[in-house]
């Protein structure tokens, strides 16, 4: 037989017909939105990583960078060279800076050399405070460029001069900003920028000075590896590697789980859309099952009806693939739209990668989601030409379920690339599923004994409920998966959003002061209240060594490694346990104690090996000191409050000589207090973190705008799979309409059964839905976006009361056309 | 319905030469269609053989059969059954395009002519009359020159005069076509039509 010709000829028409009548729509709608979403949010993840890793070079101004207090060795950049790959050297030290007999200022002086920065770029301005300028490479030898703050500090002015150590330098010009400011570790008092060629002149730095060299490497990844390696390899004690994953903690990790929720938010919508197709394609193959029985009966064979509707997926496939490849393309192309002002580099192209997932995406549906429904279409008997009430052929195989279910895991898994997440979604499935069948079932056999003492109308709806059990249990678990997975991930982004913003409030703390003495703690809060700044406690700080662990010294190595190995740091005292800190071990210690115990910060304790119960020798100042461990905290390291690995109680450090610190919040407005404040305190040092916190709150807020558009998005897809869920059953429940008004019946019995039915349905597919996204919820904050849980009570009533509106409405809005058309015709037509 | 056996039709012995015209009249449920159903290959006996030209349909499986029917049987249907997404050229066209037919458009326009529908060949089915649509159902069988055609209450779902125009119509192309012409019916006077009358009572066939 030969029907190509007829095969193709009619898939078209077939399609542009079933296209007019509506019946493709919720097909092609959610092809075209599984593609877009995936393809959509997977182009904007790889250019935001893009961007994020172009992001953290600029804050390590390289690629790696190697640090050691000592100077490092020149065949290093050597062999860099010859690699092809850029290289500069810094020097960061703190000195005295003068200017002329009377005015000198402890500042942070950094050496560059000509090519630095090899990543990102340096800002200086013509006159302090000036407008800012982007700058090619730092001070010419003989000339430095000074903080603005320095020249009414130190009283200068633009081409006046500087002494630093032994040597003279002409000021040029106002140092705003370098791109690896944050990074450096004596990168506190006023910036003070130079030559490093310049450094043995001023002969400042002698061996044993509190410095940081610096060497830093460029070039293409190809490179990069292979070096990194080898000089990995030829890394002494002391000398430490910078790469990448030391960028900005604050920014990666919002931008991460700001990922993290992306990913989940597209794997969900793949399965809603999943969810959709099946849905859409069960409804087209049951009202198809009448065209192909008519087909046969005029000699087309399984195989011809087989290329039929193949081919008609085929073309409905290749035309719904471009069309979300273009809404993929539009979504991330809006969220770079929100972003392009704020992010500091260009985010680098996405590839084809993000559309071709897309069209794996679109393939995997249609072959594992549609294909199954339209595959049974050749088994139609052509007996349906002359008998329209044979049984469709429309069941599914155990081997169905199986390859959806397979065909959703392997989909969520690819492209969230994490098991973990992938595991939360279809546990929280496989629940809704399970206690759905369980709860529809019972719920809906227990509604037939309530409803028979009912009225009449209750009687229609909860019969109605009861006649099509199988159908509804059925309908109820499709309702309740996709109220489900569009609650999670409203909860998800709703405590998201909540961190982000408690994390960083409009007043969060964007300055510290370090090294207060004990005779200034009452003037500094004084000052600071006279100045309504609003600033935290003033801790006590004491600076200690940690020596050994229950008599036995731990190793000595450079201060600046991690890991097990005596170290200085800081400590303070308390009574109490500090606001955002949490006891995860041991117990607090009484008021006033006289004990000696101590209190470890959790990851401390965990790379130091410590526990409850161990004894610690301490060494401050000179003097040793022994604690016994109390307790371990855990505590938010995002804060921007004065955070502290080890405290004491208040009377065990009360000998020790201390320093105070605190955090405040300025306003940029009120940026010269600062002058005013040091000029009162010239011993106090200032950490200025006001530029990076507003960096990091708006591309925090950038990134919960693109979250609130994905969640839209993802609403589209959820109401996709509802509309399609209640489409399944309206033919049936339409025929039953028609038969009663038929017979009779007002329109008012009939819509007002329809709205309970659909209600009553509704209202246990939200019930389910609430407990398993808590389920779901619960999992995927704790275990994959590694958040704190926090139950949500006003999900129950918002669940449930959703669930009965949509699904009410929706069902009474699809089968309006019951009381509106003559029953004949819709009995004819059915 | 489990464990136990219903058995529709019994003892039906029937032999319908080449040519000829048969009527099957009988009441609602008393196995007419059930018949026609495996007389025109659609259902498979559970016991019995049905052959046709020599064919055993019992030896085919669907697909054979299928390509059996497109060969050699023709449907007139009591609901149409057109496919609403063809217009009526397309609608006839399909079985001879099934076929392979080369010149599937001038046949089936030149069918379309003879049932005088000429003027609405481009229509949908929903834009037709039941009568029309009849007419394009009676156009589709004959289409495929099958050598036996099957009519399952023709005019079932039409008015009476509408009904006598089509009746009127089948029996002329049949008689022009030679074809063998099967015919399920309740109206008597259809039955009567035909060249020789069957009664079908609870399965059986009872001599008229």
């Amino acid at each position: 037989m030969n029907g190509g010709g007829a095969v193709s000829l009619t898939a078209t028409r077939m399609l542009a017909r079933d296209w007019r009548g509506g019946e493709l729509g919720v097909l092609l709608m959610a092809l075209v939105l599984a593609v877009g979403v995936v393809s959509g949010i997977s182009a904007f993840t790889t250019r935001l990583q893009s961007a994020l890793e172009q992001e953290s070079h600029r804050f390590l101004a390289a690629d790696i960078a190697v640090s050691s207090s000592r100077e490092l060795p020149d065949a290093w950049l050597e062999q860099a060279q010859q690699r092809g790959m850029r290289t500069a050297r810094t020097l960061a030290f703190p000195s005295m800076v003068y200017a002329g007999e009377e005015n000198m200022y402890l500042a942070s002086v950094k050496a560059v050399t000509g090519t630095y920065p090899l990543r990102g770029e340096m800002t200086f301005s013509e006159q302090p405070f000036g407008e800012v300028r982007p700058a090619r490479s730092g001070p010419a030898q003989g000339t430095v460029w000074l903080d603005s703050r320095l020249f009414p500090l130190l009283d200068v002015a633009i081409g006046e001069q500087v002494t630093i150590g032994e040597a003279d330098f002409t000021v040029v010009a106002a140092a705003r900003t370098e791109p690896d400011q944050g990074a450096s570790f004596y990168g506190y008092g006023p910036r003070v920028l130079m030559h490093y060629e310049d450094i043995p002149a001023t002969g400042v730095v002698q061996p044993g000075s509190r410095v940081e060299y610096r060497q830093l490497f460029a070039g293409d990844v190809a490179v990069l590896g292979d070096f990194t390696r080898w000089l990995d390899a030829r890394l002494a004690e002391g000398q430490r590697l910078l790469d990448v994953s030391q960028g900005q903690p604050g920014i990666g990790n919002a931008l991460q789980r700001a990922e993290s929720f992306l990913l989940l938010a597209g794997s969900l919508g793949v399965v809603l859309a999943g969810v959709a197709i099946a849905l859409a394609a069960r409804r087209f193959s049951e009202r198809h099952n009448d065209y192909v029985a008519i087909m046969k009966s005029l000699g087309a064979t399984s195989g011809a009806v087989n290329r039929l509707y193949g081919s008609s997926l085929l073309l409905l496939g290749v035309v719904a693939t471009a069309a979300g490849c273009l809404l993929g393309w539009g979504i991330q192309a809006i969220f770079f739209g929100l972003f392009s002002d704020q992010l500091p580099v260009q985010p680098g192209p996405s590839g084809i990668r993000p559309y071709a997932i897309g069209s794996a995406t679109s393939l995997v549906s249609l072959l594992c989601f549609a294909w199954p429904s339209l595959r049974r279409l050749s088994l139609a008997s052509p007996l349906r030409v002359l008998r329209r009430d044979m049984p469709l052929e429309n069941r599914r195989s155990l081997l169905d379920y199986a390859l959806g279910l397979a065909a959703v895991g392997l989909l969520m898994w690819w492209y969230s690339d994490s098991l973990q997440l992938t595991l939360a979604v279809l546990a929280g499935l496989a629940i809704t599923v399970a206690m759905g069948l369980v709860l529809a079932l019972t719920l809906l056999r227990g509604g037939r004994l309530v409803g028979m003492s009912a009225g009449s109308i209750w009687r229609l709806a909860l019969a109605g409920l009861q006649r099509r059990g199988n159908a509804n249990a059925l309908q109820v678990v499709i309702f309740a998966m996709a109220i489900m997975l569009l609650l999670v991930l409203l909860l998800v982004r709703t405590s998201l959003i909540d961190e982000w913003q408690t994390q960083l409030p409009d007043d969060a703390p964007n300055h510290f002061m370090i090294n207060i003495g004990p005779g200034e703690v009452q003037a500094v809060d004084r000052l600071l209240r006279e100045e309504n700044i609003r600033s935290e406690a003033l801790y006590p700080m004491i600076r200690g060594r940690i020596m050994g662990i229950n008599g036995t010294d731990l190793p000595r190595t450079d201060d600046r490694e991690e890991g097990r190995r005596q170290r200085e740091t800081n400590f303070t005292w308390s009574d109490a346990v500090p606001d955002g800190n949490a006891l995860v071990a041991g117990e607090w210690w009484q008021p006033d104690t006289e004990e000696a115990l101590v209190s470890v910060e959790r990851e401390f304790a965990e790379r130091m090996g410590i526990r409850v119960g161990d004894e610690l020798d301490f060494l401050v100042g000179a003097q040793p000191l022994v604690a016994t461990v109390a307790s371990i905290r855990s505590l938010d390291w995002q804060s921007m409050r004065p955070n502290f690995f080890l405290i004491f109680p208040p009377r065990l450090l009360a000998a020790y000589p201390a320093t105070f610190m605190t955090s405040f919040h300025l306003e940029p407005e009120n940026k010269l207090f600062l002058n005013r404040f040091i000029r009162a305190f010239p011993t106090v040092t200032v950490i200025e973190m006001d530029v990076v916190i507003e960096q990091v709150r708006t591309i925090i807020n950038q990134v919960s705008a693109a979250i609130e558009l994905v969640l839209l998005i993802i609403l589209a897809a959820g109401s996709l799979v509802l509309v399609a869920g209640v489409q399944a059953s309206v033919d049936a429940r339409m025929h039953e309409s028609a038969i009663l008004r038929a017979l009779g019946a007002r329109r008012g019995l009939i819509l007002g059964g329809l709205l309970i039915e659909f209600a009553a349905l509704g209202l246990f597919a939200g019930l389910l839905a609430t407990v398993a996204a808590e389920l779901s919820v619960y999992v995927l904050q704790v275990h994959v976006m590694e958040m704190t849980y926090s139950p949500s009570p006003w999900v129950w009533p918002v669940g449930i009361l959703s669930g009965m509106v949509l699904i009410a409405t929706l069902g009474v809005f699809s089968c309006r056309r019951v009381v509106s058309s003559p029953p004949l015709a819709l009995l004819r037509e059915l | 319905m489990a464990g136990e056996e219903l058995e529709i039709l019994k003892g039906i012995n029937l032999e319908i030469k080449s040519g000829e015209s048969v009527a099957i009249v009988g009441a609602s449920g008393s196995g007419k269609s059930t018949l026609l159903g495996l007389l025109a290959g659609l259902d498979q006996a559970s016991g019995g053989r049905v052959v046709i030209g020599g064919t055993d349909l019992g030896q085919l499986d669907e697909d054979g059969r299928a390509l059996f029917r497109g060969r050699e049987i023709g449907f007139v249907f009591q609901s149409f059954q057109l496919l609403p997404a063809l217009t009526a050229l397309e609608n006839v066209m399909l079985p001879l395009e099934l076929q392979g037919e080369g010149d599937a458009r001038a046949q089936a326009e030149n069918f379309l002519q003879r049932v005088e529908l000429g003027p609405r060949m481009t229509h949908y089915p929903r834009q037709l009359s039941g009568g029309e649509q009849q007419r394009v159902a009676i156009a589709r069988a004959f289409a495929a020159r099958p050598r036996i055609l099957f009519a399952d209450e023709p005019t079932g779902n039409l008015d009476t005069r509408t009904g006598g125009h089509i009746v009127d119509l089948l029996f002329e192309l049949n008689r022009e076509e030679g074809t063998t012409l099967v015919l399920v019916t309740h109206d008597r006077s259809l039955a009567d039509r035909c060249e020789r009358c069957l009664t079908l009572e609870a399965g059986a066939l009872v001599s008229p």
